[in-house]
């Protein structure tokens, strides 16, 4: 799907941006019917222009722009309510969910559901939601949108319904399968699936062994090339755990 | 094809300035050697010693060109504020705004995790020595009300809160003199939510 010439007023959020030449930004945006565009806002980096303090993440905008290919020129930009203040652990979450979808998501595929599960993910980081379920929830419905949907209810070798107090090997897009200990897949217990199916998570065995099966099945689709913003989660926490 | 000439070297090598572009290059270029070649001769003299003799201070990180900057020298200096800015031109424009006497650190940049910008790109490893090693009793901390400065200030603060030293964070809101229906919403409910007891 090639993008429209003219687009007014489309909401978005900024997942990145990056200075370009003296007053200009080249911007990461993901917007609500035409996924994630590539564009140019000239001359906002100046003191007069009205935009400059806008087009940052975490805040809903509406933006009109033209053009097609990698880069559309931004015409306007207007608040679309009232931006999330992320701070601390938060923010550092918020970063990883946008550097996900910047990986992922291929430029002009149109997502409108889960540019409302990515509000809700945001809107929750910035209430202070514990963030390990809050990001285990984002994941699922991103692979799901994707079309990498994690099978969660069945097992995959024979059909039948998940039972909690049995250990799997989740074998990545092929689904859980009896535990054995030379699967290559993850161990999981049947209690965290069923969990992770119901967006739960209650008890801290389903937490960690719920980060680890994600960790492992982006991984797969990630490729090589590290999250950056995982190692700032990772450093960060552990300056957390050394100060308390 | 043929080497590039002298000219097109020139015209080129100017291109490195910010926001110069091929069509601008070619007019400085031909404006110098046709018109101002004396003040050719000097911009490329400046240019060179200005590259071996300016260096980052070994204290603040701010470009100098002794191993350690006339401000941190400076024995009036209060040693026990540190104010962390993010460029040198932000701690500038603090020294010009604020009757301020303490000590800066100037981080060169921000974390941006996206970019692969992380701590030790900006220099926390040596803010972490000089925690150790000076009499630092408050840490201002000055960058920029982004997502990116946001992040940055957090880091540090956690950074330095198993010292016991005081970490404050300069406030952000209206600018003086404006009015309240033409600031960004953004910026007036970042205000709001930062107000103060009067
Ligand atoms: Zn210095």
């Amino acid at each position: 799907m090639s993008p429209s010439h003219r687009v007014l007023l489309e909401p978005s959020v900024v997942l990145h941006h990056r200075p370009y030449r003296d007053t200009s930004v080249i911007l990461e945006l993901f917007t609500r019917s035409h996924g994630r565009v590539g564009a140019i806002a000239r001359g906002v980096r100046t003191e007069k222009s009205k935009w400059a303090g806008a087009l940052q993440s975490f805040r809903p905008l509406l933006i009109s722009w033209s053009g097609r290919g990698e880069l559309v020129n931004v015409n306007a930009v207007e608040d679309d309510g009232a931006a999330l203040f992320l701070s601390g652990v938060a923010l550092t979450c918020g970063f990883y969910v946008n550097e996900l979808l910047l990986r992922l998501l291929e430029r002009n595929d149109s997502h409108s559901d889960l540019f409302q599960i990515y509000w809700n993910t945001v809107t929750r980081l910035g209430q202070g939601d514990e963030p390990d379920i809050t990001l285990r929830i984002f994941e699922r419905h991103l692979l799901q949108e994707l079309g990498y949907g994690l099978q969660l209810d069945r097992c995959a070798d024979r059909g039948v319904p998940i039972e909690p107090d049995v250990r799997y090997s989740y074998e990545i897009e092929r689904g859980p399968v009896a535990y054995n200990e030379n699967s290559y897949g993850v161990s999981v217990l049947g209690s965290t699936l069923l969990s992770l199916a119901r967006n739960e998570l209650k008890n801290e065995t389903a937490r960690r062994e719920s980060k680890r099966l994600m960790r492992a099945v982006l991984g797969h689709y990630l490729g090589d090339k590290p999250l950056h913003s995982r190692e700032l989660m990772q450093r960060s926490s552990a300056l957390i755990t050394k100060a308390s | 094809m043929s080497a590039a000439t002298l000219i097109e070297q020139l015209i080129e090598a100017l291109r490195c300035l910010p926001g110069v572009g091929p069509k601008s290059a070619r007019r400085v270029a031909f404006h110098l050697l046709e018109r101002d070649r004396h003040g050719a001769r000097r911009l490329a003299e400046a240019l060179l010693s200005a590259v071996e003799g300016v260096h980052h201070c070994q204290s603040c990180r701010t470009l100098s060109e002794s191993p350690v900057c006339a401000l941190c020298a400076n024995p009036q200096r209060n040693r026990e504020q540190l104010c962390i800015v993010e460029t040198p031109v932000d701690a500038q424009a603090i020294e010009r705004a604020t009757n301020y006497r303490g000590l800066y650190f100037v981080l060169m940049g921000r974390l941006s995790p996206l970019d692969g910008i992380g701590p030790s790109d900006i220099g926390l490893d040596q803010l972490e020595k000089r925690l150790t090693a000076e009499p630092i009793q408050e840490i201002i901390l000055a960058t920029n009300p982004t997502v990116e400065g946001e992040a940055t200030a957090h880091y540090i603060n956690e950074l330095v809160r198993p010292r016991n030293i005081k970490v404050t964070r300069i406030a952000h809101g209206v600018p003086l003199g404006g009015e309240l229906e033409y600031v960004d919403s953004s910026t007036l409910s970042h205000a709001f939510s930062g107000r103060r007891e009067l």
